[in-house]
């Protein structure tokens, strides 16, 4: 249970609605004996679609006087092509700037003054937009939604105000950041296929060029009702929800479905190797990322649960042999991320000063082959489990969340109710599938490996003002 | 999962919180250096959306509360529509504030210790029992605070085993040798790593400037005092500083309060009161003096902007008018700060306004990261919307939709269990009435424009306001100068010898 979009995903506002909190839900009957007494997590799910082709998925709950309001669009960073990176995202922000019968701004101020949240995320696979409301104001938030998928106003002032806040954005979370950088790197040393291959927030010169008929195209052809799911959790009647998303949203018209998108990797035959200087990091960092499959699939799973057994906790395996016996690292994290093509399994350790690298890339190559020969015990995927029961339950308790998971699985998977079936396909995986993945994915000539280090101290000490204490 | 938690934190908590945190003060007004090749676009409001007028009525749910006769204040909260629980023990005075002013990180030691070995387990049995419960644990003791907290959440099938373990972990740490001197290896390097977040930069600086020598203004440990950390410290820390009567225990989730309160007298028993009284330290008077301190940060793209004035404790009578304040001047999306340097001049990904009241007084700041180049333009605009809300009267609109929003967002918080109980810990804290935060609601509704410009006027200072600016001083200290005589502090906060600089090739932007 795990996504490593973090690095890969941004929000139009705040870091905070940057990591989507993975949903899994529900309990078979497959379930040993010690957990078969948990209570099943199951939420009411209802489905429609629009004569224009917008999918609705609805899911009440009247526990609070509240209700959250999730677009999904099917396109990201996936779907640009070179040359107009970034534009995915810098659109997001366009989708707050005023359409026909909202002023520019006036959404955010709007949901701000009755209360309410707003944000919008992008990320390589799609772009979302939601709101938490009090409940009698959902009529507001369906009026603004559906006012932006029918009209948006596209003007060159909003155009080059925005695209100077993305730039900001930039900087802030990347340029201006230690290791804010790497991310971007990776993705380009792994990937060879450009869905993956270039970042979400795109590039500096990219942002520069897009025009604003590249902006009016891009919202006719992935804004389209047709391309979207649309997700209402909350405190409402369905019947009535149904009628009152009809009533904003059924008349905007279908577009000619976007181009499907070409997803498939070459397989790697060699390792890839890349050291970064930052000038920020004051710590050497090493990421090792693996390319495997696709989100929701069997080995996605198997290789999501060894994720938790090398990286999840303080009692994970890689935690306590990097953290805490050796004292090499002062952190260590890692786990597959959820993408609809190739997913990364990725490995990350945050060096102690002096230490060499290549000394923890070889203990975590030995605990892999430990992996490869001798698989994994029940009991550590026992502790996966029930892990992965709390992170799903945990992740239920806001309307917001669960709005956000249905959407992303309705247009990642088509399937929203993956929210309640997700953890049963957990219980599925054995010590012997683990194995296997870890032999058939996780290999040497198949990983990426990027050290970031911090720049030379010389441009440092040039400088008056030094680090402070020296760590030896 | 968690380990996401590990990354996000690397990488994005820096970022969060210097969005949240940054203020910049106005004393002067300076030229104004707008960036001529920027359009700005201004916000609109259409007001064609349907809205509901009425605002949103909400019972707020009371904690069952009882006082167990060891001294300790019990609050239980009851939500069974998840599986789960969470428990908070709230531990004041073993926070940071009460530590000697030698050992900063000695409170915060002893409470990230905890998780590191008692008298019947070591580290990874406590690591491998929690999460094997479907649970998960955390303490610490955070810079600013009084208290020290442990906190614990997990399935509710589990949690006798994993309450015990909690209460194990409470009651009988033994603080071992070979886990402090890891402890300490690990914890070094990261000060070092801190040093490169502006973010953490500003905030070291703006409390040192505020607060001096009180205990608030110590923001991190030193490499000298951890290094001067033995277990008896910690243990001796421990015995003297964790005492029932002086604990909130505070629980939300599937449990059920009648069973629950006669186990936790059993499971608690034996943690026996003490002498232990916890006497507040009073805190120093506002700056009579604006000062603007620069920390260079050597290729830095952005500026980070960080200003404000001491201002209130947080059971101060004008709490309810600074928050409207803020709502206005810079809380969030919709306040002045955000749709002028953001929405209008681009010149940010954010800015914002923040209040700090605690039991001590804290200051309100403003401020954000902008872009190197309107380094001046942004402090322009800071000054303009301090003044503005000093000098000129809230229109009545504009307050209208400010306390509104603040009574909303109140209404919705109250979805959340855990901030339900966040709400009636701060009550409890403060000895504020039981129908405190019954009552909110309507005391922000009586926030009037005399009484923003009442509080504007006593509390925003452009005159005395502190200023920090984290940035390229090659490319800034010029354009700070403006605003007052500059200070230039180190990474470490203390002041720089800062000859040599204007001959350093100003650092290459990043494209």
């Amino acid at each position: 249970m795990r996504h490593f979009n973090i690095r890969c995903a941004f929000g139009l506002l705040l870091a905070l609605s940057m990591a989507t909190a993975p949903i899994g839900a529900s309990q078979t009957a497959a379930k040993p004996a010690e957990v078969a007494s948990a209570r099943n997590i199951q939420i009411p799910i209802q489905q429609v679609t629009l004569k224009n082709g917008l999918r609705v998925v609805l899911s009440e709950d009247h526990a609070a006087p509240t209700v959250s309001l999730c677009i999904t669009f099917d396109v990201g960073s996936r779907n640009e092509l070179p040359g107009h990176t970034g534009f995915a995202h810098l659109f997001e922000h366009m989708m707050f700037q005023g359409s026909q019968n909202v002023g520019k701004g006036e959404h955010l101020i709007l949901v701000r003054v009755n209360g309410g949240d707003v944000n919008g995320t992008t990320n390589q696979d799609s772009t979302n937009y939601y709101e938490r409301v009090p409940a009698n104001q959902l009529d507001m938030a369906l009026f603004l939604e559906s006012d932006r998928m029918r009209a948006l106003r596209i003007t060159p002032a909003n155009l080059d105000n925005q695209r100077n806040t993305v730039k900001e954005e930039r900087r802030l979370r990347m340029d201006n950041q230690a290791y804010g950088k790497t991310g971007e790197i990776i993705g380009d040393l792994a990937y060879d296929n450009f869905a993956y291959k270039h970042s979400t927030m795109g590039s500096m010169a990219d942002l520069d060029a897009a025009s604003l008929d590249d902006v009016a195209k891009f919202f006719k052809m992935y804004y389209a009702p047709n391309n979207a799911v649309l997700t209402l959790v909350g405190d409402f009647k369905t019947a009535e929800a149904i009628d009152k998303i009809k009533k904003y949203f059924e008349d905007i018209p279908a577009q000619p479905p976007p181009p499907t998108v070409d997803m498939t990797e070459p397989a790697q035959t060699q390792e890839r190797k890349t050291t970064v200087e930052d000038s920020f990091a004051r710590l050497p960092r090493l990421d090792i990322v693996y390319k495997t499959v696709p989100a929701n699939s069997p080995d996605w799973y198997a290789l999501d649960m060894l994720g938790d057994i090398l990286f999840g906790g303080t009692s994970s395996r890689l935690y306590q042999k990097l953290v805490k016996e050796k004292g090499l690292a002062l952190q260590v994290a890692g786990g597959i991320d959820m993408r609809r093509g190739p997913a990364l399994f990725q490995a990350f350790a945050l060096l102690k000063p002096g230490q060499d690298p290549a000394q923890i890339e070889q203990l975590i190559s030995e605990e892999l082959e430990r992996v490869k020969n001798d698989g994994v015990t029940t009991a550590e995927l026992e502790k996966v489990r029930i892990q992965d029961r709390l992170q799903q339950a945990e992740s239920m308790e806001s309307t917001v969340s669960r709005a956000r998971t249905l959407g992303r699985y309705a247009v990642y998977f088509h399937d929203p109710t993956l929210i309640n079936t997700m953890l049963a396909k957990y219980s599925d995986v054995t010590p012997d599938d683990i194995r296997r993945v870890a032999r058939q994915y996780l290999g040497e000539t198949q990983r990426t490996i990027v050290l970031t280090v911090p720049k030379a101290e010389a441009a440092q000490q040039a400088r008056p003002t030094k680090g402070p204490e020296d760590p030896r | 999962m968690r380990f996401n938690l590990k990354m996000k934190s690397l990488i994005w908590i820096a970022m969060a919180a210097a969005l949240i945190l940054a203020s910049s003060a106005a004393w002067s007004q300076g030229d104004s250096a707008q960036d001529k090749s920027i359009p700005t676009s201004k916000v609109e409001r259409l007001n064609r959306a349907p809205v509901s007028k009425e605002t949103l009525q909400v019972k707020l749910p009371r904690p069952v509360e009882v006082t167990l006769s060891n001294g300790m204040n019990v609050m239980i909260l009851e939500d069974h529509r998840f599986p789960l629980i969470s428990v908070q023990f709230d531990i004041n005075g073993a926070g940071p504030l009460y530590e000697p002013a030698s050992q900063p990180g000695l409170a915060g030691a002893t409470a990230r210790l905890l998780e590191e070995g008692t008298k019947t387990r070591t580290s990874k049995q406590i690591a491998e029992q929690i999460d094997s419960l479907g649970a998960s644990l955390s303490s610490s003791a955070g810079f600013g605070s009084g208290s020290a907290t442990l906190s614990a959440s997990g399935l509710s099938d589990t949690f006798e085993q994993w309450f015990a373990l909690t209460t194990d972990v409470l009651l009988h740490p033994n603080f071992p040798a070979d886990e402090l001197a890891q402890y300490k290896a690990r914890t070094k390097p990261a000060l070092l790593q801190q040093r490169s977040q502006p973010n953490f930069l500003a905030n070291q600086a703006f409390n040192r400037a505020l607060y001096g020598e009180y205990p608030a203004a110590v923001v991190s440990a030193t490499p000298e005092s951890l290094d001067s950390l033995t277990p008896a410290m910690l243990a001796d820390w421990h015995e003297k500083h964790y005492a029932p009567q002086n604990t909130i225990l505070a629980i939300s989730g599937d449990v059920h309060a009648s069973t629950l309160i006669p186990q936790l007298r059993k499971w608690l028993g034996e943690w026996q009161r003490s002498k232990a009284s916890v006497t507040f330290p009073p805190g120093p008077p506002p700056a009579s003096k604006g000062k603007v301190f620069l920390i260079d940060r050597p290729g830095s793209v952005q500026t980070t902007l960080l200003m404000g004035n001491l201002a209130i404790e947080r059971s101060d009578p004008d709490y309810p008018a600074l928050i409207v304040l803020n709502e206005v001047l810079g809380a969030g999306s919709a306040s002045r700060l955000f749709l002028n340097l953001r929405e209008e001049k681009g010149y940010t990904y954010g800015v914002y306004s923040n209040l700090i009241a605690r039991k001590y007084a804290g200051p309100w700041t403003a401020g954000g990261d902008l872009r190197t180049e309107v380094t001046d333009g942004a402090m322009t605009e800071f000054l303009r919307e301090l003044n503005r809300i000093r000098d000129e009267k809230v229109p009545e609109d504009e307050l209208e939709a400010a306390r509104h929003s603040v009574i909303a967002r109140f209404a919705l918080s109250l979805e959340s269990p855990q901030q339900l109980i966040a709400y009636a810990i701060t009550r409890r804290t403060y000895k504020f009435p039981p129908d405190y935060w019954d009552k909110y609601p309507a005391q922000i509704a009586a926030i009037k424009a005399e009484d923003i410009e009442r509080v504007a006027k006593k509390y925003i200072n452009p005159a005395t306001m502190q200023v920090v600016a984290v940035g390229d001083a090659s490319k800034i200290k010029t354009v700070m100068e403006k605003y007052g005589p500059v200070e230039m502090l180190d990474a470490s906060g203390k002041t720089a010898n800062i000859s040599g600089l204007e001959v350093e090739p100003s650092a290459a932007a990043a494209h």
